[in-house]
């Protein structure tokens, strides 16, 4: 009896032998490869430019476990960053490193020394806080804390860590006795909140407004240009001053909070709205775009299939620039006075904690916002960086 | 004939992305002084990155190969222009004793400086002139590449200058230090061509007056042969063919220069077909292994153009020619 | 007697410069150019940079204003006044005209892969129903363009120069047109490609009837495929002629200047030719009389102040020149 072969199945015994194993060679593989890179979309091809940038993917990292830190600030936070979770018995206190071992031998589960607070005649009346040897803190992981919203949605109360009596404060407290930890994620949460919120108020009006003038040109483009660049001219600090003392002093923290996302959202937007111009009028002009006019393509047509897909991957780039700006923005604004205020927490107002002579003799742990300021800044800008190398044609000189 | 470059095993690769790419592979040559050679080669073909290599003007991924050797001889002595490295040596080859010019004469021309001042910058650069001097010869170079007037445009920009004119002062300005060795990268192609013939005269007139070498990068075969004393194939990296002028054109041997020749259209036989080069130039990437052509030629003799790589044969002295047909012949 | 495809008559394209409200400057691009295309063939255009032979091409597509004159396209099926020609019927011209580029690196969208390149005109005029009606359609015409057809999905990054220009000509081909521009379509290309795409052209003129205007600067290239050649010099046309006429007799001191600047491939035929001195002018500074009396070995003074007017002959050659007989006869002395 003879079975039909199935021609879904070839028997491979009977066409390369019982012996011959089928065996991927170099050729093939190669031949694969390079089918891959003839058939890769621009975006793939930006992405494979990318990742062969180390800073670039570094900062990504970098960026990325910042970002994610802000999206869990409270669930890795141990306490409250407000006021209401400010410790009184520590104020102005050193960070507490945890530790294995003290005098009193090791334990496997890291603690603190307990801390407490005196006022004596020894201190001249003064409160000064000691550091208990003998007391430990041993510090737990997923307990149960202050109650918060994780993602601004799921209630819960567990924390990535904590101690069940005590505190742990492991970057110190500021001078209210507020964990500096906790406010430092709650912070880059915040600024990125602005600058997103500011970004894209920014985006859409660059778009709409650049996307108009470059599109259809003419008197149009003319007069766009110039409200652009009289926005341009608009010197930033004073006029930010003028809008913060223009603003209500009773209004609460989120509403001055929208407010600045507003006031650097129109701020922002001419230089993108040029780029967006620019662009537009380049691409505008390429011959393939004169090809598909010259099948009769409709306008829309014209910027769904040609003009949109052409600068996307460069408005990314354009957006993920321009963030830094609006962060540093923010801070500044913070930094002078006239943004968000303590007790908010945002960077700038973390950074506006430093300035004073006290803390430089004194508390320097304060400074460790800062460090987390600027690494957010740079991974920004480096990631800029490494996309608008990738995505540029020109940044390519393979012969 | 005193010899004036002699280029010998050169081989480059750039540093990629996607792996080392071969840009020119073991090419060697000389030129003479008084001597013009043709560079031929399609998009790919190696020809400006070999003219650059004379420069040591190539990227940085560039990396050489160390049997590579260029010597220059100038009147102080042979210099290796390959171990060359600060500024202060490089100027010798970098306008100094040898100078180039580019199929864009914008790209050689600094927009916010006037031409004059451009080029009593580079004489002052290159030799003991004084500011006024200096300006003199200028002036006297730019009279005698045919720009009129000479003295007014010495203090234009190179865009107040019409395309032809612009060529023009650029050669005026690569001549100006008096080099031994021009190197012209495809001086005529973005010109009409009427006044790519003002310019290919312009060069024969300057190379019996200056005495000087020159290396003139083409694709196009009638220019070498209205330019050219020898001529230099190259196809993907390879010299393939070279010799007198007139020898690589009316009796071409390699199956390549043949086609190229059999692609021109020609005006003095309307009817006769044209015969492209059957398929496409390789990409770079896929470079074909034994004879770089075999995967386009018609004459394929065997096996042996897949794996093995022809040597350079002579085949009456002067002409050399890189093909297995030829191999066979005399073994 | 074959029938007249595309007829130009006193054709102009002017293009205002300068912003200036008061000072409004035409630059005339194209001027007056009367001319007759032949259904079925080859028709060459030649000139330098900046006279006007791209302008007029794409005038031919109505992808610029005509300014002045008129056009008409008639293939039998239907006939269109360029010059006033409606919305739906430019939409059906766009199907019957179509135009290849020069550069085929900036011609073809590197977001696209070919594909979807070659099947963006159909889509865009609705010839096709369905997504499998597109694919056949494509497969069809990329086969006839000698492309391979495993290579569709990829993008253009993926391609030679010369490939890429096939790409393109199959993007024209796809809507079955009767006329198409090709504009320096194988200027950018390698020399033993460009025979390649030339008979690729050749070939689909004789095999789908397709109507080509060939513009190019190269005049040995025009020799080999045109049936017939007209030379512009600053918008204006000097000769136009029956190419084997052209190149055996050419009447315009231009044209004869055109062909001695051609480089022979003769090593030893170096020199022995008619150069030309100077450059084209401006086209914003135009000069009077005769455009091409500043650089005309053979200008007198009536060429400097009156303007030749094209004469043509019973074999369809036409020359604008005082001097042309003249000059043919001192010649032929």
């Amino acid at each position: 009896m003879t079975t039909t072969p199935d021609p879904l199945k070839p028997n491979l015994a009977e066409t390369t032998g019982p012996h011959v194993q089928v065996v991927e060679t170099d050729a093939g593989v190669e031949r694969r490869s390079k089918e891959a890179y003839f058939t890769a979309s621009q975006g793939q091809l930006i992405w494979a430019r990318f990742k062969k940038q180390r800073s670039a993917m570094v900062a990504a990292c970098v960026l990325a476990f910042l970002i994610l830190t802000g999206l869990f600030a409270p669930f890795l936070s141990p306490y409250n960053p407000t006021i209401a979770g400010k410790n009184d018995d520590y104020t102005n206190g050193a960070p507490q490193i945890p530790m294995f071992c003290d005098d009193n031998g090791c334990s496997l589960r890291p603690f603190v020394h307990a801390v407490e607070r005196e006022r004596s005649q020894e201190t001249n009346f003064r409160w000064v806080t000691k550091v208990n040897e003998d007391a430990r803190n041993y510090i737990y992981f997923f307990v149960e804390g202050w109650d918060y919203k994780l993602l601004g949605v799921i209630p819960m109360d567990t924390h990535l860590f904590g101690t069940q009596e005590g505190f742990v404060h492991v970057f110190g407290t500021d001078a209210s006795g507020k964990d500096i930890f906790s406010r430092t994620f709650h912070a880059i949460w915040t600024s990125l909140q602005v600058g997103t919120i500011g970004v894209f108020i920014a985006f859409v009006l660059a778009l709409v407004i650049g996307g108009v003038s470059g599109y259809y040109g003419g008197w149009i483009d003319s007069v766009l240009q110039m409200i652009t660049d009289a926005v341009r001219t608009v010197p930033a600090i004073p006029l930010f001053m003028a809008l913060a003392a223009f603003m209500p002093p009773e209004l609460s923290a989120e509403q001055r909070f929208f407010y600045i996302s507003l006031i650097l959202g129109l701020i922002g937007w001419p230089t993108l709205a040029r780029r967006v111009r620019t662009h537009l009028l380049t691409e505008r002009n390429q011959e393939y775009v004169l090809a598909a006019q010259l099948c009769g393509a409709s306008s829309g047509h014209v910027i769904r299939r040609h003009l949109l897909p052409s600068f996307t991957s460069y408005i990314i780039v354009d957006l993920v620039i321009s963030f830094p700006y609006m962060v540093l923005s923010e801070t500044a604004l913070s930094f002078i006075g006239l943004g968000l205020k303590d007790p908010v927490n945002s960077l700038g107002v973390m950074l506006q904690n430093v300035t004073s002579a006290d803390v430089l003799l004194n508390y320097q742990w304060y400074f460790i916002p800062v460090i987390f300021f600027i690494a957010l800044v740079m991974a920004f800008v480096f990631v800029g960086d490494g996309l608008r190398d990738a995505a540029d044609p020109y940044s390519d000189n393979n012969k | 004939m005193t010899a004036l470059l002699d280029v010998e095993n050169l081989t480059l690769q750039f540093r990629t992305d996607e792996g080392l790419i071969t840009a020119v592979d073991n090419v060697s040559f000389s030129l003479d002084k008084g001597e013009v050679m043709g560079l031929v080669g399609e998009s790919g073909s190696g020809k400006s990155v070999t003219a650059k290599a004379l420069m040591h003007l190539n990227a940085r991924n560039a990396v050489y190969s160390p049997e590579s050797k260029i010597t220059l001889h100038t009147e102080t002595g042979p210099v290796d222009v390959l171990s060359l490295k600060t500024p202060k040596e490089l100027n010798i080859v970098r306008g100094g004793a040898v100078s180039m010019i580019f199929q864009e004469p914008m790209a050689s021309f600094a927009p916010a400086i006037s031409i004059g001042n451009q080029m009593v910058e580079q004489l002052q650069l290159h030799g003991d002139y004084t500011k006024e001097q200096a300006k003199r010869w200028s002036i006297e170079m730019l009279d005698r590449v045919g720009i009129s007037d000479a003295g007014k445009r010495f203090n234009q920009y190179a865009f107040e200058l019409s395309g032809g004119m612009r060529q023009r002062a650029m050669i005026a300005m690569a001549l100006s230090t008096q080099p031994k060795l021009l190197i012209a990268d495809e001086p005529t192609t973005a010109l009409d061509v009427t006044i790519q013939a003002q310019v290919i005269d312009l060069m024969k007139d300057l190379v019996s007056e200056f005495q000087m070498g020159i290396v003139f990068i083409t694709h196009d075969l009638g220019v070498v042969a209205q330019t050219a004393d020898k001529v230099n194939v190259m196809y993907l990296g390879r010299m393939i063919e070279n010799g007198p002028v007139r020898d690589v054109i009316r009796q071409p041997k390699h199956p390549y220069t043949q086609g190229l020749i059999a692609a021109l259209p020609k005006l003095d036989d309307l009817d006769a077909p044209l015969t492209p080069v059957p398929g496409d130039i390789p990409s770079p990437l896929e470079r074909p292994s034994g004879c770089v052509f075999h995967t386009r030629c018609r004459q394929v003799v065997g096996d042996v153009c897949k794996h093995v790589d022809p040597k350079d044969r002579d085949l009456d002295g002067l002409h050399r020619v890189a093909c297995h047909i030829y191999t066979e012949e005399m073994a | 007697m074959s029938d007249i495809l595309i007829r130009a008559n006193g054709l102009s394209v002017g293009f205002p410069i300068g912003s200036g409200l008061f000072s409004k400057q035409i630059l005339k691009a194209v001027d007056d150019v009367s001319l007759e295309i032949e259904t079925g063939s080859f028709f060459g255009l030649v000139g330098e940079s900046g006279s006007g032979k791209t302008t007029l091409g794409r005038a031919l597509l109505k992808a610029v204003p005509i300014t002045g004159g008129g056009a008409h396209y008639n293939d039998g099926e239907v006939e269109y006044d360029l010059e006033n020609i409606t919305r739906d019927q430019l939409k059906d011209y766009r199907k019957r005209a179509q135009l290849i580029f020069q550069d085929p690196y900036a011609a073809l969208s590197p977001r696209m892969t070919v594909r979807d390149i070659i099947a963006e005109p159909l889509e865009v005029m609705g010839l096709t129903k369905t997504r499998q009606e597109t694919d056949k359609r494509v497969r069809e015409i990329a086969a006839k363009c000698r492309l391979n057809l495993e290579h569709l999905r990829r993008f253009p990054h993926a391609f030679s120069g010369g490939q890429r220009q096939r790409i393109s000509i199959a993007r024209a081909l796809v809507s079955a047109p009767n006329f198409i521009v090709a504009d320096e379509s194988v200027a950018a290309l390698d020399v033993s490609i460009q025979a390649d795409v030339l008979n690729l052209l050749k070939q689909i003129q004789s095999e789908m009837g397709v109507t080509f205007m060939f513009i190019s600067h190269d005049l040995s290239v025009v020799a080999h495929t045109c049936d017939h050649v007209a030379v512009m010099y600053l918008g204006r046309l000097v000769e136009t002629a029956p190419t084997r006429k052209l190149f055996a007799a050419a009447r315009h001191p231009y044209t004869r200047a055109l062909f001695s600047a051609i480089p022979s491939l003769d090593p030893d035929d170096r020199g022995a030719v008619q150069k030309l001195t100077g450059e084209i002018p401006s086209p914003t500074n135009q000069p009077s009389g005769c455009k091409f009396h500043t650089r005309c070995p053979h200008a007198i003074d009536h060429c400097k102040k009156v303007e030749p007017q094209l004469e043509i002959d019973g074999t369809g050659h036409a020359v604008s020149c005082h001097r042309w007989k003249e000059l043919m006869a001192t010649q032929a002395a």
